[in-house]
Formats: C-alpha cells, structure tokens, sequence
C-alpha cells in the first residue's frame, strides 16, 4: 500500500478519559479484531495495565479502512505510554505519527496531562485532532470542553469531534478526520532507508524484537541492519506487522509502523529513538530527537528473606531484559544485607517494577528510601553524579551541589489553591504563574525539586483536592541547592540503609521522625541505647531506645537448668541474626519495619 | 569433670552431694504447673517406690549425701507408710544424716500423721506451697486448697516443729494488683515462716494458663511485673528476710542449701521420673513418664533426657549464669582457680559492660547484680554466654 494511503496516529489522553475503550472501537470498527475475541482493554497487555488503568509499554496496531471516499486506508494506530516516567517513550511513539487524536473527558475537562499530551504533540509537529468523549455522560459539560480547548490549548472547538467509546457515538467520524486531517507519512522520499525504533520486547526464542516505524527505503528478512547511534550490525531475520497479533510480512515500506526480529540478545542494545537503516546503503543522517535515557531515580531493593537473593537476582534480569530503561547492580548494606542499587526513569516506574517483582517474579522485597541523581562537584575536580547517599564525597571536598527539579503543573479546584500553595512551598517549590481553568479550577506551574515529590507529594496532592487535583511534570534544570547527608546512627554507628541526601533545613524533621521511629521499634535493650540523627558528625536529633525492664526466669531450680541453657541458647542463637550496630543486637527484620512505612 | 571434684582448695569442706526424689503424684493439676505428675493409685505408687529403689542401686554413692529435697508433683500425698518406705529406701544410700532434707507440701494434705512420718525418717524442712490466701485467685490457678487449708496445715507443720519451713507464693496473677500482692505477702509474713519462695507467674507451654495467655484471655504485662518484683524485695527486706537469690528470702540460716549447692554447680542425683541429675560426670533427665521410666530402670538405663557430658566449660557458664541469678553473686576469683581455661577476658569485658550500666558491680571478688540488674538476669545470662562462644570462636 502507498504512502498516500498510509496514516499513522496515535491517541494522548488524561488517565481514564477512555483512551483504552476509544482503541477498542477502532479497531472493532475497522474489523480489526473481531468483537467476540475483543477483551476490554485489548491493547493493554500487563495485567498490571489494565489494573491500573495506565498503558507502559507502547502496543501498536495495524487497522484497514474504507474511508467515504471508497479507498481502503492503512491506519497505523500507536498506543502511548501515559505517564510522565515514560515521556521520553512517548515522545518516540509521538515521533512515529503525523496525528495524534486528543481525548478530553465530556465531564472532567481538561486535565494536567491533557495539556502536557498536546504540547509533545505539538512538539512534534503532529496534527491534534480534539476528541470530546464520554459525551452521552450525564454530567457531560460540552460548552466548557469546547471553551477550554480555545482557551488553554489554542485549538478551534470547531475542530472537535464528539465521540463516545463507551457507545460508539463519532467512530466513523474519527477515522474519517484521520483520513483527512492527517498528513501522508512524512520524509518518504529521503534517499535511503530510514526507521525509528519506538519499543522493543524481548522474546525467549527470537531474541530482541524491535518495534519500528519505516520512514524511507525498505527493510526486508535477509538484510544487513545497521544502527545508526553506534554503527552496530545485525541480520534482520523476519519483518511483520501487527493485526493487532504479529504478524510476519514480506517487506515493512515507507510509513509502515512493524516490529522486526533481530540478532540482537539484549534490548538494552536497540534503544528506543535509534534509526536503524541498511548496511550496505547507510543514511548520512539520523532521524531526529535520539537520546540516551538515563535513569532519574534510585533506590535499594533487598529481598525480605536472605536465600531469596538469587531469585531476586534473576527476577531483575528477566525484567531488564524487556526494559533497558531500567537499571540494576548489587550492593551490600549493614542493615539490609544483600541486594541491588536500582536506577527508574521515575517514580511510577519504579512502583511498577517493584509490583512486578513481587507479582510476576514471587519474591517479597524491601527499598531503601528512593534519591534521585545529584550532581556533585568536588572542589579542582569535575562534577560527578551520586544516586546513593553512601557515596556522598566528605563534605569538606565538596564545592556544590545540584540537585534535579521538575516543572510541575499542577490542575486544582480554586479552594485548595491556600494548602497546594502551602505544599509546594513546604516542598521547597515555587509557583513561576497560575492560569484560571474554568470557574472553579486553576493550573500551577510550578518549578520542584524532583526528591521533594518522590515520597508523598501526590498522595497529599490528591488528599488536599479531595481526589480532584492532578499533576503532570516534566524535567527540568539542575539546580545548586544546600544538600547535606544526614546519617542516622546508633550508638554512634552510622546506618547505612537510612543515610539520605535532605536540604539542611528539612534535615531536622526528618532526622527527628526517623530516631523517634527506630527508638520505638527496636526492642527494648539492656544498655542505654542512643539513636542519633547527624550531619557530618554534628547530632540534630537524638532519641533513646526504651530500657529493658524485667526478664528474668522466676524459677531456676535442678530439672530446670537443661531446660533454661536452651531457651538461652536459643536466644543467643537468636542474636547471632540480629545486626550488630553501635554494639547492639538489632532484630533483622527492625529496618525492614521502618522502610515499609 | 575431675576439675571439679578434685578442687578441696575451694571449701574446706568435701563438695556437697544432693538427692532429688521426683514423687510424681498430684490430686489434680494446677492451671500454671508444667511439672510431670500423674494421679496417684495405690498400684502406682507401690511401682514408683519399687523403681526408686532399683534406681538407686543403678547409682554409685560416692560420698554422703549433704541435702535431700523431695518434689512433685506432690510428695505430701504420699500415705504415711509410703513415706516411710521411700524414706527406708534412701536411708541406707545417705552415709549418714544429711544437713537438710525438704519435703514439698500443698495445703490440703498436710495431717499430722503424714508430718509425724517425715519427722520419722529425719525430714528437716517443709516447703508448703501456699501460692495465695485469696479464694479467687487460688481458684484462678486451679488450686484445690483453701485459705483455712493454709492455715490449718501451717499450724499442723509448726506443731510438728521442722527445723525450717517455707511457703511458695505467686505473684503477677490474672486480675492481681499490687495491693492484692501485697496482702497475700502480708498474710504469709503474719505466720513468719522462716523462708518465703515468691515465683512470677510464668506461662509454661502445655499449661491451662499458657492456653488463656495464647488465647488473649489474660495478659502479659512486663512492667507490672517489674514493679511486684520490686514491691517483693522492699516488703521483704524490711520484714527481715534477706534475698539470696531471684525468688527466694530468708530469715539468717535459713537459705535451703539443697538449691543452693544446685546454682553453684554442685552435684546432685535425680531419682524418679522426669528427675535431673548433675552427678559422676553427665547431666540429664529420667523420661517423664512413670512407665517408661520403669521399663528404663528395669533395663538399668537413667537420665535419657537432655544427655550432656559435664565439661569444665559447661560448668564454669553455668556456674556463671545461674550464679548471678544469687545475692552473693559468682566468686570470680574462686571459680578462675577452678578453671582458669575458661575465657575470662571475655567475662571481664561484659562484667565491665554491666558495671558501667549500672546492672552490676563486683565487690571482694564476687560478681553481684544490682536490683536491676537481677530483674534482667536472664539477659545478663545470654550475654556471658555470647561472651563464652565468642572468645571460643575467635
């Protein structure tokens, strides 16, 4: 099929503006799959995914339409990520289209993500076709849909179409204004063959499968592929397309969005954004906006029982294996003992992953607190980049350091901008400019610390709108920040799993938080037992674990001397798993404890 | 071994030898009570004094016996006759009249022609357990006795005129407060016996309490605990009973020897089911069962139970952790001489540790807990043996 007969789009949404239910539509209409073998949600394919509601990796499909004017389309339909973790994904799936449909919720409005959706997409040069969906809703406001898409996002209300998944209400006319409204596939005629790789999975028997969107030229089974951001070389074994299922073709043309199998054993070497083109006949140049992602944030993962550290250990490689995004290498803590630093584009990744383990993988674990990147420039040296708190340089060879922050906006009703406002100070933030929503909603944007937001920022974010308030961010710049390392010690000895990288001026609180919960779970001890909290060897919270009171056995006569030497042996064996620190027997399981809440 | 026995530079006088009958008989079982005991028949009791004899003749008697105890179980429930009879049985094993001879009691079967009988055969001591004078609170524990039992048997006892007498209390009952404890002390402290044992209750496994505890129908509460081991020792102490050990008080030269040759380590033969023995070399238990115990000593097996050679280094923990559970504390010094292999500078660290704590202190020699320390002895206990096996280790 020619390229005058190609489009490819894909659709950006809020979360639960029924992106997933409009897919399904599609490709029911479109006789792609056919209604009965039509699972809700087909596109997603994790049940993590359909759990919550969110697409993480990106799943395209191939739909044939006959449009009104009798000719039979090819449309390429991109599943996007939809979370900010993923933006870089999101920007190559975007990358691979010329349109892209944007949903808006009939009765929500426009949300954060709605608008950070359509400024990618407009980034890219795409053409936004404006979808109010959910219209057959009773709460359904079109008035104000149509409204904030002049106001907030520029584009004319007379472009909208109104649709609902739900019902099937607009189906034709979507696919129609994919037809017309988006623009043949570009850069077809650029002299040799040019392909973008948007996803990649890896399959136990085939090896690495790219996902690929053709931009020029051809690529067939047999050809010598070449990867254009290390010249790297690779047999193309089979080329395909999906219909939704892979299915294996003669050739992908130009504007063909398919996967191709490669020679290729880890997936961390075919990179989402490369250009792939053939050896023999390179391209000169890239396709545009290629980058290496690097992970944002960082925690340690350890499992709960020691003799799973193998399995854990297998766990991650199977899941780094479909997702070179994520990093992993071992390291070892005091307190936790075995286990793997762990590098995430962001926090929801990281939740995921996480999930994963314990479902997928069956192995119960514990992490450490998360810490994003900083950047740390020791003085005469150049700067260098530290994820984990225990690598911190002394702070006397320290010059600065920089920390990552986000640009944040934030979407609420007007009657909690007094404690959003209070949050994003309180997260060391600022609000750069507010713009009125409709009547009843405003949108910060706000510039933060990325590690302000790791831990609660969301949950009080939702918990201060009463479910109402959303967030979208995007990275922003390093920014110097006074950051010191906090050590939590015991009796003097430092904790390894609880040193952080804080603000001095959040360095109190937290230390204070973390020795008042340490003081009350570790057991009462025979011996005064300090739990400090420190920079740099100045204490700014202390607290004491409880005294022992009584245990004493009352009655310790003949018979009950071999049964007494047990139940002591018992206990000393006991000890012998605790972790010593700062000379006290500590449960294994009392970090475990503090790092779950 | 032969350290030990081979050491009469420690005591000018031989080392001490103790026999223990476990006479395994019980009315009926009390709701916190872990010890083996069985009901009595008349059949039972002639097999039980049939197989202490033959145990007996299975032990070699070195050297005669310093201190009897007989427990239970119940051994005041044995008939007059039989007392004697157990009593013929050992007489000729004892190389002569021992210092002290203790018989337990309960209330209910204290009469005066069982007290004549123990009199008979040169029992010094009666150990009566009272555990409470409040009807509820015996009724709580299962007890089949009453508070005019106790007076009763306890005015019989006097009468009978034993050299020494003791009364077992409980403290820290379900439903027990700190003015309710210190009425029953008072109440025992107005018959002035001339020991007191008083035990915190404990919840053994395989108890009727342990079953209410694990069922949440009664609680554990350490600090209230604490504070009755306190309000103990302060009530006592100004009664003029002086502590010597944990759970035991009494007036000057009254202490029971029996348990106190035991925590010192020395040697003492166990006879009757579930009875432990330290003597000739091994520690352990005969099995808890009247019959298997018989079908043992008929094949001249004893102490199959918790089977452990006594080394020197066993000996010198234990002398060490039991020894602290005591008010006079554990001769450092005298037990270096006994086994100077042992790994002092270890338990020189850790007595140092405690000492800066607060928890002990060492005085001319001996090693002695403060009052908070004793409330944590068990601790102290699995410290100087983390102690030991660490030195061992390195």
């Amino acid at each position: 099929m020619d390229v005058l007969h190609t489009r490819n789009f894909c659709i950006i949404a809020h979360v639960d503006h029924g992106k997933t239910t409009l897919s399904d539509r599609l490709l029911e209409y479109t006789n792609t799959v056919a209604q009965r073998v039509l699972t809700a949600q087909h596109l997603d394919a994790m049940d993590l995914e359909k759990e919550r509601g969110i697409t993480i990796k990106s799943h395209p499909v191939t739909m044939l339409y006959t449009a009104k004017d009798m000719q039979v389309y090819r449309l390429n339909l991109m599943d996007t990520p939809g979370h900010v973790d993923f933006s870089y994904e999101v920007s190559r799936s975007l990358a691979a289209c010329e349109g892209a449909l944007l949903l808006i919720d009939a009765a929500q409005g426009v949300e954060a993500q709605t608008v950070a959706n359509a400024h990618l997409a407009f980034g890219q040069n795409l053409k936004v076709i404006p979808v109010i969906n959910k219209i057959d809703l009773p709460s359904a406001n079109l008035e104000l849909c149509a409204k904030q898409l002049e106001d907030i996002l520029t584009i004319s209300a007379e472009e909208a179409i109104l649709a609902s998944g739900k019902s099937g209400i607009g189906i034709q006319d979507i696919l129609e204004a994919v037809v017309q409204r988006v623009p043949p596939p570009r850069w077809a005629d650029y002299p040799q063959t040019r392909a973008l790789v948007f996803d990649s999975l890896y399959d136990s028997y085939r090896g690495v499968i790219a996902y690929i969107r053709v931009f020029s030229g051809v690529i067939k089974a047999g050809d010598m592929m070449m990867l254009m951001s290390n010249g790297q070389k690779s047999e193309v074994k089979e080329v395909g397309v999906f219909m939704p299922k892979m299915t294996k073709i003669s050739l992908l043309e130009p504007g063909a969005v398919g996967y191709i199998v490669t020679n290729v054993k880890d997936t961390a070497d075919i990179k989402t954004g490369d250009t792939i083109t053939i050896a023999s006949k390179p391209a000169q140049d890239p396709l545009p906006g290629y980058k290496e992602v690097r992970p944002m944030v960082f925690c340690g993962l350890y499992p709960l029982e020691s003799n799973d550290y193998e399995k854990l250990k297998a766990a991650l490689g199977r899941l780094r294996l479909n997702d070179a995004a994520f990093l992993y290498s071992s390291e070892s803590s005091i307190a936790l003992g075995f286990g793997f630093r762990c590098g995430f584009l962001g926090l929801l990744h990281m939740e995921i992953i996480q999930e994963r383990i314990r479902r997928e993988h069956d192995v119960e674990i514990i992490s450490t607190y998360p810490s994003v990147v900083y950047h740390v420039k020791p003085h005469g040296k150049p700067e260098i980049d530290v994820d984990n708190p225990v690598n911190l340089p002394d702070p006397g060879t320290i010059e600065y350091i920089s920390e990552p922050t986000i640009k944040a906006s934030i979407h609420i009703p007007n009657d909690s901008m007094g404690d959003i406002l209070a949050l994003v100070m309180e997260k060391r933030g600022s609000v750069e400019h507010t713009d009125t929503l409709d009547a009843n909603r405003v949108m910060l944007s706000c510039v933060l610390p990325l590690n302000e937001i790791l831990v609660d920022f969301n949950d009080r974010l939702k918990s201060i709108t009463h479910g109402y308030g959303s967030m979208d961010y995007e990275l922003g710049a390093y920014s110097v920040s006074d950051l010191v390392k906090m050590d939590i010690m015991i009796n003097g000895d430092p904790v390894d799993a609880f040193s952080s990288i804080v603000h001095r001026e959040k360095a109190e609180g937290k230390g204070r938080v973390l020795c008042e919960k340490l003081a009350e779970i570790i057991p009462p001890q025979m011996f005064k037992v300090a739990i400090q909290a420190a920079i740099g060897g100045k204490v700014i919270a202390r607290d004491n674990v409880k005294e022992m009171r009584k245990d004493v056995t009352a009655k310790c006569y003949g018979g009950d001397i071999s049964r007494k030497r047990k139940l002591l042996d018992k206990q000393k064996e006991g000890k012998k798993k605790m972790k010593m620190i700062g000379k006290v027997n500590i449960p294994p399981d009392t970090f475990i404890q503090i790092l779950k809440n | 071994m032969s350290e030990i026995i081979s050491a009469p530079q420690d005591t000018p006088y031989a080392e001490p030898l103790g026999v223990y009958v476990h006479v395994p008989f019980c009315a009926s079982t009390c709701d916190f009570c872990a010890f083996y005991q069985t009901t009595p028949t008349a059949d039972g009791v002639d097999r039980f004094l049939q197989g202490i004899a033959n145990e007996a003749a299975l032990v070699s008697w070195s050297r005669p016996v310093t201190t009897v105890f007989w427990g239970g179980g119940t051994p005041g429930l044995l008939a007059p006759d039989d007392i004697r009879r157990l009593g013929a049985i050992l007489q000729p094993r004892l190389g002569g009249r021992p210092v002290e001879w203790t018989v337990e009691m309960a209330p209910a079967s204290v009469t005066a022609a069982r007290l004549a009988a123990l009199k008979e055969i040169g029992v010094t001591r009666i150990s009566m357990g009272a555990q409470s004078f409040q009807p509820a609170l015996l009724d709580g524990l299962g007890r089949q006795h009453t508070r005019e039992q106790i007076f009763r048997a306890y005015e019989r006892i006097r009468t009978a005129d034993f050299a020494s007498v003791n009364l077992d209390l409980m403290f820290a009952l379900p439903g027990q407060d700190e003015a309710a404890w210190l009425a029953d002390l008072n109440e025992a402290l107005a018959l002035a016996p001339d020991h007191l044992s008083t035990y915190c209750l404990t919840f053994e496994e395989d108890t009727k309490l342990w079953v209410k505890l694990s069922k949440g129908q009664v609680k554990l509460d350490v600090e209230h605990e604490a504070r009755l081991y306190e309000t103990t020792w302060a009530r006592l102490e100004a009664a003029g009973y002086a502590q010597y050990e944990v759970s035991n008080f009494a007036r000057p030269g009254h202490a029971c020897l029996h348990n106190l040759n035991t925590w010192r380590m020395h040697e003492w033969i166990g006879l009757g089911p579930s009875a432990a023995s330290q003597h000739a070399g091994w520690r352990g238990a005969n099995v808890s069962d009247l019959d298997q115990w018989l079908a043992q000593i008929t094949r001249g097996e004893r102490l199959s139970e918790d089977r452990v050679a006594l080394t020197p280094a066993l000996l010198v923990e234990d002398a060490l952790i039991f020894g602290v559970r005591m008010n006079a504390g554990v001769d450092l010094a005298a037990l270096r001489r006994r086994f100077p292999r042992a790994p002092w500078a270890a338990v020189a660290n850790e007595t140092a540790l405690l000492t800066e704590a607060g928890l002990a202190g060492i005085t001319d020699g001996c090693l002695r807990l403060t009052p908070r320390g004793r409330l944590l002895a068990d601790s102290v206990g699995t410290r100087l043996m983390q102690a030991f096996s660490e030195e061992i280790s390195t």
